[in-house]
């Protein structure tokens, strides 16, 4: 099977007082294994939510996600954690690090509930921290990092539980230049590694990648354009 | 789970954040600390007491007439003992001596000690003193109290009794009876019965009342029956029976102060439900990342209940031994008087140190269950934090 | 007020039940709530409200259940101590028959062990498949165990409020010692062919267990706890208290015996529960319920190990049997 992310007509709607809000609809996507895939769209368009729901963070309203062979969208809450522990990393737009753990600690997260020797983790942990570049900070608490150095940081507990599926929200949208080419320099370390990306952005940068990726238009929850660039 | 990476979160959660649990660390060693001063000092008494009745004597036979003890014809010391089964039979004097009209109280005992087989307690209490001398002219043994309130009134050596008939009676104190050795004699005085006649003014031929030695315990009740059938007036009174009013009287005691623990134990548990929600909302936002890293609901339901659980056995341990520290080291100063409630003479009561299964698992069930019990609902409530919190 | 409530043992163990049951009755609302609306292929959010509401009974429960088991010793150590205070009684034995409460109540008390264990583990396999399978008839069970946790704590608070401290009861001697001509055991049965019994039935179970006949080991662990009670009281007992005419369930606990019984106790309905939940979660469920087995198995044993060796060490050091 090549595909590791398939999406068949997904709908995802919210219902308030009433009246029902459609932040997706209709969406059908695959993704390829090793495949990096960019999802264009301004705020609003939905990307975010359907980042979430390749993640299994966010259950949709109706259709069928199957990601790495498992139909994620209906699977009771252990499951659904391990599978997203162990076959998902996640880059989030604000980092989402624990202030107070240090960097080796925020690394170690993800690998906490999957039942590995004291070893292996810290194996794991030194080797994402290398991958990320960040090993020279690993004691630091994460609130005293900088905005490219949290980023690292992210980047590696995304990569700590060695995930084929790596998904990117809004990653360079609080970066300055040098630490977005920076971000673009690990992605295609990770690219090359064969990890599956998925990013959700409306940065130019990832415009002109130094691999070949395929770009996905959102508007106001649909997919609207693909196209292929590199 | 539960390996080393958790145990390091575990810590990590425990002491990475110093003064989140710090509060609800010490307010629950008080509460400890409060509960087992209490009962561990009941327990000991317990112990004192159990330690008590074992010499007491197996059946005691006395004389009621409308209600009011009196004393009781000697001829019925030779009806008992035509009972089978009852092996010995010793009249016994007692009553309180009271110093003044509105004074303190002694507790005189006396038996016959040229009975061979005179009282057992007596006996061992009175140890290797000289029977001879102590017999010979007019002796007594006291309590540590008796002494101490003697000496305060300038009694060294001898106390003067007055007699029903009005005379003085001189007694010698040839000794002091140790704090230590037990308890419920502090405030007592032994003497020869016949001196105890005199200062109460008991004919030759009567008694305050009798103690039985009955071998076999599986007849005591039996023989009570027996006992109380002879004559209209008698009342047998057997160590269980007295066990059981000792029982009752520390038990509510016990059962009075548990009735306010309770009210304290409540406001904890509102306080713990308040603090806990408090500290658990500010981490919502935390406990939803670990969610969208695969951290599942059970994953964190573990963590924080492993949490909960160390917070409740650290103070737990800790509260216990401060108290152990507290009852048994300093001799739980003012808590004992509770307890004690014996306005009569100061009696400085030694706890002897016991440690029992019911003392530790009754604080455990008593302080832990309400605990957890107060923090389930916001453990439960942050363990289901949305994942979905991270995307925001 | 009555003496046998001021006690601190008594007030603890009836707090700590009372709480308990507190506890259970969001959690029982919450489950007749869920049992109707429960549709595990719904997408709708009300269907993940619930999946969370579902993990608040659980959570609730398996801390119940942890404390129930601890609170079973903690009663009977509680009225085997208040022998001071009930006139004739020796032990828990002539306490727990002092008013016509107290052999309800023990009786209620093992068999919500029992539901506990079963619910813990058709819970286990239920959160192990992918779909939740089960879970309608975990909640049904729970709302079983609730109705009998009701039942239990009336006749908690009955039980002790009845205990007359003015009333003689028997002691255990007269209660469970052989009187004239009247056989205590049952299908009439004398001593010897109890233990034969005794011994064919665990045989029946290791046999069971070994070719895998889930059934027949349901059925054979019932007649063992059966027949266990009976050889415990009428014939290992006489052992652990070396004395041919004492025979009595609850004296073992006391530590002149060295808290023996609780062992004994223990790994009976331990292992006999943990058995019967295990082969009821196998010919129900379908389930493979490994783990489960072995452990309540290994318990079985244990108790049968124990309580034979108790005549067999008075055999070797004394040359008798009883």
């Amino acid at each position: 099977m090549s595909y590791i992310i398939e999406i068949e007509d997904l709908q995802k709607h919210y219902d308030n007082s009433g009246e029902r809000f459609h932040a997706l609809r209709d969406i059908d996507m695959k993704v390829r294994r090793g495949e990096c895939v960019i999802l264009k769209g301004i705020s609003g368009s939905g990307k975010t939510t359907l980042l979430g729901i390749m993640a299994g963070l966010d259950h949709p309203s109706s259709g069928k996600v199957v990601v790495d062979g498992e139909a994620i969208a209906k699977l009771p809450d252990r499951h659904l954690s391990r599978f997203r522990g162990k076959h998902i990393g996640m880059i989030f737009q604000h980092y989402n690090l624990i202030e107070n753990f240090s960097v080796r600690e925020n690394v170690m997260v993800p690998l906490v509930p999957m039942n590995l020797d004291f070893e292996e983790v810290e194996r794991r942990v030194r080797e994402s921290m290398e991958v990320a570049n960040i090993s020279h900070k690993a004691s630091m608490s994460a609130g005293r990092l900088s905005g490219g150095e949290k980023q690292r940081t992210a980047i590696a507990r995304a990569l700590a539980s060695d995930p084929e599926i790596i998904l990117c929200d809004e990653p360079t949208a609080n970066l300055d230049r040098a630490n977005s080419e920076r971000f673009v320099e690990i992605l295609s370390k990770l690219h090359d590694m064969g990890k599956s990306i998925v990013i959700a952005t409306h940065d130019p940068i990832f415009d002109h990648l130094p691999f070949e990726a395929r770009v996905v238009h959102m508007e106001d929850g649909r997919v609207v354009e693909e196209g292929r660039e590199s | 789970m539960g390996n080393r990476t958790f145990a390091y979160f575990l810590a990590l959660s425990l002491f990475g954040e110093k003064g989140r649990h710090i509060s609800t660390v010490l307010l629950s060693i008080l509460i400890v600390f409060l509960l087992s001063s209490v009962l561990f000092i009941s327990s000991s008494l317990h112990s004192v007491i159990e330690n008590a009745l074992r010499e007491e004597p197996d059946l005691v036979v006395q004389r009621v007439e409308a209600g009011r003890l009196v004393n009781l014809p000697l001829k019925w010391e030779e009806e008992i003992l035509s009972i089978r089964g009852v092996s010995k039979v010793t009249p016994r004097i007692w009553g309180r001596y009271f110093t003044g009209v509105k004074g303190k109280s002694f507790l005189v005992i006396a038996v016959d000690f040229l009975d061979e087989n005179s009282h057992k307690t007596l006996e061992k209490l009175i140890g290797e003193t000289e029977l001879k001398t102590f017999l010979d002219g007019r002796h007594m043994i006291v309590g540590y109290a008796v002494m101490e309130w003697m000496k305060s009134h300038f009694y060294k050596e001898y106390y003067n009794f007055i007699g029903r008939d009005g005379e003085i009676k001189k007694m010698k104190i040839s000794k002091v009876l140790p704090k230590e050795d037990n308890a419920l004699f502090a405030d007592t005085i032994i003497m020869g019965i016949e001196s105890a006649r005199e200062i109460f003014g008991i004919s030759e031929d009567e008694a305050t009342d009798l103690i039985l030695d009955i071998p076999n315990d599986a007849e005591r009740d039996f023989i009570a029956d027996k006992i109380s059938s002879l004559h209209y007036d008698i009342r047998t009174i057997s160590k269980k029976e007295s066990r059981a009013a000792y029982d009752r009287m520390f038990n509510f005691k016990g059962g009075f102060f548990l009735s306010l623990f309770c009210v304290v134990l409540l406001a904890f548990v509102l306080i713990l439900y308040q603090r806990y929600s408090q500290v658990y909302s500010r981490e919502k936002r935390q406990i939803g990342i670990f969610r969208a890293l695969g951290w599942s609901m059970g994953d964190v339901l573990k963590l924080k209940f492993l949490e909960t659980l160390s917070v409740v056995t650290g103070s737990y341990i800790i509260g216990v031994s401060i108290a152990y520290i507290y009852v048994y080291i300093l001799g739980a100063p003012l808590l004992k008087n509770i307890f004690m409630g014996n306005g009569n003479l100061d009696m400085e009561l030694i706890l002897p140190p016991v440690l029992d299964f019911s003392a530790l698992s009754s604080i455990f069930l008593l302080y832990a269950l309400p605990f957890i019990a107060a923090v389930l609902i916001p453990v439960w409530r942050i363990s289901v934090s949305d994942p979905k919190e991270a995307m925001l | 007020m009555n003496p046998i409530l001021l006690d601190t043992q008594v007030q603890i163990y009836l707090l700590s039940e009372a709480i308990l049951y507190l506890l259970m009755i969001p959690a029982f609302l919450i489950s007749l709530k869920i049992i109707p609306k429960w549709d595990f292929g719904s997408f709708s959010q009300e269907q993940y409200a619930l999946e969370r509401e579902a993990y608040l009974v659980m959570t609730i429960l398996i801390f119940a259940f942890v404390m129930k088991f601890l609170l079973l010793p903690y009663f009977v150590f509680a009225i085997d101590n208040l022998n001071t205070l009930v006139p004739g009684a020796m032990c828990a034995a002539g306490v727990i028959s002092a008013n016509s409460y107290g052999m309800p109540l023990l009786f209620v008390k093992l068999f919500l062990v029992f539901a506990l264990i079963l619910w813990m583990a058709v819970n286990h396999y239920d959160l192990e498949a992918k779909n939740y399978p089960w879970f309608k008839i975990k909640m049904w069970i729970f709302i079983a165990i609730f109705i009998v946790a009701s039942v239990e704590l009336w006749l908690d608070f009955s039980y002790f409020l009845d205990i007359d401290p003015t009333r003689p009861v028997s002691c255990c001697s007269a209660l469970f010692g052989q009187l004239e001509g009247a056989n205590p055991l049952p299908f009439g049965l004398d001593i010897e062919k109890l233990l034969i019994l005794f011994y064919l039935s665990w045989s029946l179970i290791v046999f069971a267990h070994y070719t895998g006949q889930t059934l027949a080991k349901l059925l054979a662990t019932l007649l063992f706890v059966y027949i266990s009670y009976y050889a415990v009281v009428y014939f290992f007992g006489t052992y652990v208290y070396e004395l041919p005419t004492h025979k009595c369930p609850f004296c073992m606990m006391q530590k002149e015996y060295h808290y023996a019984g609780y062992l004994i106790w223990a790994t009976l309905f331990g292992g006999s529960f943990g058995t019967m939940a295990a082969s009821i979660c196998k010919i129900f469920l379908k389930v493979d319920t490994g783990k489960m087995e072995s452990l309540s198995f290994a318990m079985l044993n244990l108790f049968t190990l124990t309580v034979s060796l108790y005549p067999l060490v008075y055999r070797l050091q004394n040359g008798v049997w009883l």
